[in-house]
């Protein structure tokens, strides 16, 4: 029966319990927002590939417009030598609003490219600004000047003894023709450029231009002299001169970027037709930035900066942030600085100058803004050189916001499912831990005390499998209940059966020797009723387990000393068997218990007698007794063969025999089944164990007080 | 005239070998095999004892009903129920339906007639009057050997013989104890010690019937009882 009970604790051996396991499984939602994740990912992709590939298309389209029309972009017809590169050339920026002609730079955007430096004598210098807004080239001529010198007057502007420090402005017109003006500032303020005409006799005139804008003014260090030039007046090139005297009339030192000898300018102007504009102006649209620059990489113009979109809401919280922060990761450049981005443009320019369309993302001004940009190669008429470069740029937040936004919505929507997977795969497992063990719970108790099964079972009403497996539990313990009653009554059944034919046999005998025998009859007489008494005496001793039963069945409890009757039996068992020694080992004071007395006698009797069958003659068999509050064990110790350790826990059981051959008593291994029996009675238990050492063995019944 | 002995036994060879055991006594000895034809034969006359097995042929229980319709047409005759069952409850319900004694076929023959002889003895004493010297009495115990009555406090207490026999051993010396071995040797039964003590028990009881206080019969763990007045 134990056995049954081993078998269901047993189970398959694993290192996790079903609640771990059931956990574990609901963790693999997880993958979940792993997938969206990926899923979002694509999703971006795809976005910015569409993005990317419109702007591309758009970007090669305006290229396409702009194909052969290099007068658009230079004013010229004739293809610029753009690879040797001039260091009088002048590449204005494009300012995105016209500068006031004040004799201030400082609304200018700087650059390296678009400021040239030229030393002059003396620790003098000139630094020449150049930008274009619209229709117009716009000039700073920032000269230090420790002496500056004003001219005596504006009218006599070719008297030399009253010329002061003076500037020339020379450039191509539209016809290649070279002109020359020059400015002479008598003090603060506008300022006209005066060419110098030779007219009949050789006699030399200054005549104003009016169209050209300028103001002269003093700086801390010398003077600014600021130049509004309409394009439409420039050819190819342009330059300045610096004329520095040091006193009126006084010998001139020249310096800048036109020939000395005779003012001619050769420093070209990379500077886009104010046409361009108009041509692209078609193509524009908000928020999209268009940059024309040219092969070498100079911007010839530039419309309309990248807008923020009208619905850019940056996901704000903590959550989001997580989100992005997990799933940005190196994909996108962030944190750029403006000079950084426009070196990051102008590195797309110089790539596409080679040939090829291409598109590129770029960190934007805000925190996390991305800017997609494409650029097209823009071809000479033949298609054999590029001559520019056209750009497009948008910011790509629409996209980021929208993937944002899906993915905010699909992480939280995740988020929750997960913890309600986990939740109810928590409250499940714990369900179902809890109804499997109580059902393992039952099936552990099943066997009652007495080794009566108990049949009814938790869950054996559930309809799914825990109540299929409750049911087959319970007709399995029913059918061993059957077997195990049919087995206990087995022996009582057939001691049963086999008594009538015994009394036949043996009041035949007893009739039989009553008459007149002989001498040889009546001992076989006697050999025939020995051996009837001695299959009587197995009779009895295989019903003695149902007795015991039913005396079990019909005792009645009281209080009693154990420790009297354990002294008192102890002493009346030297004269049963004289041939052992007995010691007891009794506490001196009472040891009150409840229970039946005559069933613990017969249970110390059977622990006597199993004692005094594995001891030889003269051992001594030692009786111990140990109380404590709520029990009382009793054990019987004799020296002789060891347990085999594999019978230990078999040896309480019914009809179990382990005994040395050569015994002929009848023998069915009962004595210890009763002591369990009866050691059941009283709320305890009967174990078997070796002494020490293997010297012998030791039976011990633990009772409840 | 010889005393008839009613055996009533499905198992023929058992009734046959009875009834040559106590023909050999002198009894006259009829057989029966089941209750209808047993309780003809009594209607018609009655024997002096009956020996019945408990079950009879088709009825597992026959012998009890057939004790008490026997019972109810005498009171006085001695029945002793005869049975392979040895259960403690088969032992209860037969004395209770008023057998004189209950005994396993373990019994040997020669312990079976001196019963049965010790029976018909009582019936002879007990139509005599009684007979001061088989009296035996221990304070409030009046016992006559004669009769096998038991009197406490003047109160008769109805004891099987084998009951009866081991409170005879125990008051014949009073204060001595009694093993296992000599109760059974007195009441001319061989028992184990779960039927002793039950035996035992049920004698204590039946006193405690007359005498809640009773409380002379003692254990002595380990060695047996003894009679304490």
């Amino acid at each position: 029966m134990s056995r049954i009970s081993e078998l269901i604790r047993i189970g398959p051996i694993s290192g996790f319990r079903l609640r771990t396991k059931l956990l574990l499984l609901a963790l693999t939602t997880l993958a979940l927002p792993w997938a969206g994740c990926q899923y979002a990912r694509e999703m971006e992709t795809v976005l910015r590939e569409s993005e990317q590939q419109s702007l591309l298309a758009v970007t090669t389209t305006i290229a396409g417009s702009l194909k052969g029309r290099q007068q658009l972009l230079f004013r010229t017809d004739p293809l610029l030598a753009m690879n040797n590169d001039n260091a009088r050339d002048i590449t204005p920026v494009v300012l995105s609003g016209a500068p006031l002609v004040d004799g201030r730079a400082d609304e200018w955007d700087t650059d390296s490219r678009n400021l040239i430096r030229i030393a002059g004598p003396g620790g003098d210098s000139l630094q020449l600004l150049a930008a274009t807004h619209e229709r117009w080239l716009y000039l700073a001529l920032l000269v230090r000047d420790g002496k500056v010198i004003y001219d005596a007057s504006a009218l006599s502007a070719l008297d030399s003894a009253s010329i002061g420090d003076r500037i020339w402005l020379a450039f191509d017109d539209k016809r290649g023709d070279q002109q020359q003006l020059f400015f002479g500032g008598t003090g603060s303020g506008k300022l006209l450029g005066r060419r110098i005409e030779t007219r009949e006799y050789g006699r030399e005139e200054a005549v104003a231009e009016p169209r050209i804008d300028a103001v002269w003014q003093r700086s801390s260090d010398g003077y600014v002299l600021e130049i509004g030039i309409p394009l439409s007046l420039l050819g190819q090139h342009i330059g300045v001169l610096i004329d520095d005297r040091d006193r009126r009339g006084a010998t001139r030192s020249s310096y800048g970027t036109l020939e000395v000898s005779d003012l001619r300018a050769t420093g070209r102007l990379i500077a886009a037709s104010p046409d361009l504009n108009d041509h692209l102006r078609q193509f524009a649209q908000p928020g999209v930035e268009l940059t024309v620059a040219s092969s070498t990489g100079a911007i010839l113009t530039r419309i309309d900066a990248p807008a923020l979109p009208a619905d850019y809401t940056r996901m704000r919280g903590f959550l989001p942030r997580m989100y992005r922060l997990f799933l940005d990761g190196d994909v996108i450049p962030r944190g750029v600085s403006q000079a950084e981005r426009q070196r990051a443009a102008a590195g797309l320019t110089a790539r596409v100058a080679r040939g090829k369309p291409e598109t590129a993302l770029f960190a934007g001004r805000y925190e996390n803004s991305v800017i997609v940009a494409a650029a097209a190669p823009i071809y000479s008429a033949d298609g054999k050189h590029i001559f520019g470069v056209i750009q497009l740029a948008q910011t790509a937040d629409r996209w980021l916001t929208l993937r944002d936004r899906a993915l905010t919505r699909l992480l939280n929507l995740t988020v929750f499912v997960t913890l309600f997977a986990v939740a109810a795969a928590f409250w499940f497992a714990g369900r179902m831990t809890l109804r499997i063990s109580r059902l393992g719970a039952a099936s552990e108790t099943a066997l009652g005390r007495e080794g009566n099964l108990s049949r009814v079972l938790p869950e054996a009403d559930a309809r799914d499998e825990l109540g299929d497996l409750s049911r087959s539990f319970s007709s399995l313990l029913g059918r061993l209940d059957e077997y195990t009653g049919y087995l206990r009554t087995l022996a009582g059944k057939l001691a049963h059966e086999i008594r009538t034919p015994l009394t036949i046999i043996r009041s035949s005998l007893e009739n039989l020797e009553s008459e007149g025998n002989s001498e040889n009859a009546k001992v076989y007489i006697a050999r025939a009723r020995e051996g009837s008494e001695r299959l009587g005496a197995i009779l009895t001793a295989m019903g003695a387990a149902t007795r015991v039963e039913e005396a079990i069945a019909h005792s009645d409890r009281q209080r009693f000393d154990l420790a009297a009757l354990v002294r008192a039996a102890a002493g009346a068992y030297g004269s049963a068997f004289p041939a052992r020694h007995f010691s007891a080992q009794v506490p001196d004071e009472a040891v009150e218990m409840t229970g039946a007395p005559d069933l613990i006698v017969q249970l110390l009797d059977k622990l006597v007698d199993n004692a005094v069958d594995f001891s030889a003659d003269g051992a001594t068999i030692s009786i111990v007794l140990s109380a404590e509050p709520a029990h009382a064990e009793l054990s019987v110790a004799n020296p002789g063969p060891p347990l085999p350790p594999e019978t230990a826990n078999r040896l309480f059981e019914s009809l179990w025999q382990s005994r040395a051959d050569g015994d002929k008593r009848p023998h069915f291994g009962l004595g210890l089944y009763i002591v369990r029996l009866i050691a059941e009675f009283h709320g305890g238990s009967a174990r078997a164990e070796n002494q020490p050492g293997n010297t012998g063995a030791v039976f011990t019944a633990r009772l409840t007080r | 005239m010889k005393k008839t002995i009613a055996i009533v036994e499905d198992e023929r060879a058992i009734r046959d070998n009875y009834a040559a055991a106590f023909s050999r006594e002198g009894y006259a000895v009829r057989g029966y095999p089941n209750r209808r034809e047993a309780m003809a034969a009594f209607a018609a006359r009655l024997p002096d004892l009956a020996v019945i097995d408990i079950s009879l042929e088709d009825e597992p229980e026959g012998g009890f009903e057939l004790c008490r319709e026997l019972r109810s047409l005498s009171p006085e005759l001695p029945i002793i129920f005869l049975t392979a069952r040895d259960s403690e409850l088969d032992a209860v319900s037969g004395l209770r339906l008023g057998a004189d004694d209950f005994l396993t076929k373990d019994l040997s023959l020669a312990h079976l007639i001196a019963r049965v002889n010790a029976l018909f003895r009582r019936v002879d004493a007990l139509r005599r009057p009684a007979e001061e010297k088989q009296v035996i009495r221990r304070g409030a115990l009046t016992l006559d050997s004669e009769r096998m009555s038991v009197e406490w406090n003047g109160q008769v207490v109805l004891l099987s013989l084998t009951e009866f026999w081991i409170v005879y051993a125990l008051t014949k010396n009073p204060g001595h104890v009694k093993n296992r071995q000599q109760l059974m040797d007195a009441a001319n039964v061989v028992l184990d010690d779960n039927t002793i003590t039950s035996h035992i028990k049920r004698i204590r009881r039946k006193f405690q019937v007359v005498d809640e206080k009773f409380d002379a019969v003692h254990t002595v763990y380990g060695m047996g009882y003894r009679w304490v007045e």
